[in-house]
């Protein structure tokens, strides 16, 4: 658009046709498809990035035009702004354009009227597919460079093992020649002790390789917690350690795969328990807790065992390390924790001082908690986004 | 299998915190004519290395509550315990299996002078021995 700002007008003020032009250029320029909706969910006025992308919209409803729809969206973001006269601000996701998923950030802005009428929405929504992708190729990057990782750790799983069974085939053998049945034994049940053991890691080794889809359902975070603490609360008496609860009341409800989270937190309570069990502290402590904070759900483990020295700290996600000796653990408690952790956009970081106790915390925002799969949808009310 | 007797005199101190490699290494030593010792975390290590005065040390290096290698820094660092020689038996390898990686990390500690040998687990029996019979005899020659 052109306008000649020096040319003069008739009853025309300079300062105000100057801001005319630019609520204009802004309105056609801007790289966000601003769209105007009435009641029925018509679209009435649109920007030119919304002509660019949309194509054609007079007479079309925005149901058809964002999302292809014949009839109005579930959880319609527009109606619920139309009904209460705030603002929204969600992520959705789009029509397929070019055989490709297309996502986008929505804004839905009230025109209210000085009487407090309310007949349009604007709706500017911003197209952010690029960042999509990019974050899905970052996660399949990371999941790539897991499997490497992965291969590395089975072979040193593997060659602990190994030095069991030729432990015992030497001490059977050296047995056998010097006709020490005691000896022979023992040897024996060293190989049949790593043979188990070769069992029990090749099934861990599965259940951690073929990963499982996680079924997202809104839970109550203290629930589950509440089940962990409960599953912990007998053993760790048995130890003598003092496991302890504190739960943020009324904590809200989260679309979480309860299974995953409930691993998550069985491995943090088991880690805490074992590193005051090594610990030789009288007063030894493990607590659980939940909270949100600035919408980051937050579930937290504390111990007071032995906390870990800089070794330890830097093998602590590393698939298969483990510091307490085979019987006990197969390394895969952590990764596994960081992986269900991860598939629900949230990430796990700790805190840790030798001699004195270690925090681990597992924290989860709220707006990239996974969605609903479509087929669970129509059990709960409002659960998209923001 | 190895026919060698080795000073009757000469102590062992096994550390590993996996009860199967004690026994195994305990065992192969006791064979050949070692006596032997041993711990399954750093700390309990160290403690052995004050009142049993080995001549001679098998390390883990992933153990619960200290590494193999604080341990080492602190027996190496200490004038007492400085000369004892030590054999790192470990499956810690570095990324991807590479078995030099981790060696050539603790030969990088300038500070410490690096361990007297590296094992990966599993061990090769007559190499490990073999290395065991040299240090031995190296430690007896100096003394």
């Amino acid at each position: 658009m052109t306008w000649d700002h020096t040319a003069p007008r008739e009853n025309s003020n300079p300062m105000e046709d100057l801001r005319k032009w630019i609520r204009q250029e802004l309105w056609d320029q801007v790289p966000v498809s601003i769209s105007v909706i009435d009641r029925s969910f018509h679209i009435i006025e649109a920007n030119r990035c919304f002509v660019n992308t949309y194509g054609e919209w007079r007479k079309r409803p925005c149901y058809e035009i964002y999302k292809g729809r014949a009839e109005r969206c579930e959880n319609c973001a527009a109606a619920e702004t139309f009904e209460d006269g705030q603002v929204r601000i969600r992520e959705e996701t789009g029509i397929v354009r070019d055989g490709l998923q297309t996502y986008y950030l929505v804004h839905m802005l009230p025109l209210v009227r000085p009487s407090g009428e309310l007949p349009y929405i604007i709706e500017m929504s911003t197209d952010i597919t690029a960042y999509k992708v990019l974050e899905k190729e970052k996660l399949e990057a990371e999941r790539l460079a897991a499997v490497g990782q992965t291969v590395a750790g089975l072979a040193h799983g593997i060659k602990n093992l190994l030095m069991g069974l030729e432990g015992g085939i030497y001490v059977f053998r050296s047995g056998m020649q010097q006709a020490d049945s005691e000896r022979m034994v023992k040897g024996w049940a060293m190989l049949d002790e790593n043979i188990a053991r070769i069992s029990t890691f090749v099934k861990e080794f599965l259940e951690f390789a073929k990963g499982r889809v996680p079924k997202v359902h809104l839970v109550s975070p203290n629930q589950i917690a509440q089940q962990v603490f409960d599953l912990f609360e007998h053993k760790a008496e048995l130890a003598g350690i003092s496991l302890r609860s504190d739960f943020q009341p009324n904590l809200p409800y989260a679309l979480m795969d309860e299974d995953g989270i409930h691993t998550c937190l069985v491995n943090l309570v088991s880690n805490a328990l074992d590193a005051c069990e090594i610990s030789d502290k009288s007063d030894r402590s493990v607590v659980l807790s939940t909270g949100d904070e600035d919408g980051v759900l937050v579930f937290k483990v504390s111990d007071n065992g032995t906390g870990m020295d800089y070794e330890v700290k830097k093998h602590v996600f590393t698939n298969f390390f483990t510091t307490k000796g085979s019987d006990k653990g197969t390394g895969l408690g952590l990764l596994t924790t960081k992986k269900i952790v991860q598939e629900h956009g949230g990430r796990v970081s700790y805190e840790s001082a030798e001699g004195e106790g270690s925090v681990f915390r597992l924290q989860f925002p709220r707006d990239r908690l996974p969605h609903l799969g479509e087929e669970a949808k129509s059990d709960v009310f409002c659960v998209t986004g923001g | 299998m190895v026919s060698q007797v080795g000073n009757t005199a000469t102590k062992i101190l096994i550390i590993d915190d996996e009860p199967h490699v004690v026994t195994y290494l305990e065992t192969l030593l006791q064979d050949n004519g070692y006596k032997t010792v041993s711990a399954a975390n750093g700390r309990e290590a160290m403690e052995k290395v004050k009142t049993e005065k080995p001549d001679l040390i098998t390390l883990d290096i992933t153990m619960p509550e200290q590494s193999g290698i604080r341990f080492y820094r602190d027996l190496k660092e200490n004038p007492e315990s400085a000369d004892i020689p030590v054999l790192v038996v470990t499956a810690v390898t570095g990324y991807g299996g590479d078995p030099t990686t981790f060696e050539n990390f603790l030969k990088s500690r300038r500070q410490i002078p690096p361990p007297d040998g590296f094992f990966s687990k599993p061990i090769d029996q007559d190499e490990f021995l073999r290395a065991v019979k040299e240090l031995v005899n190296q430690g007896s020659q100096a003394g």
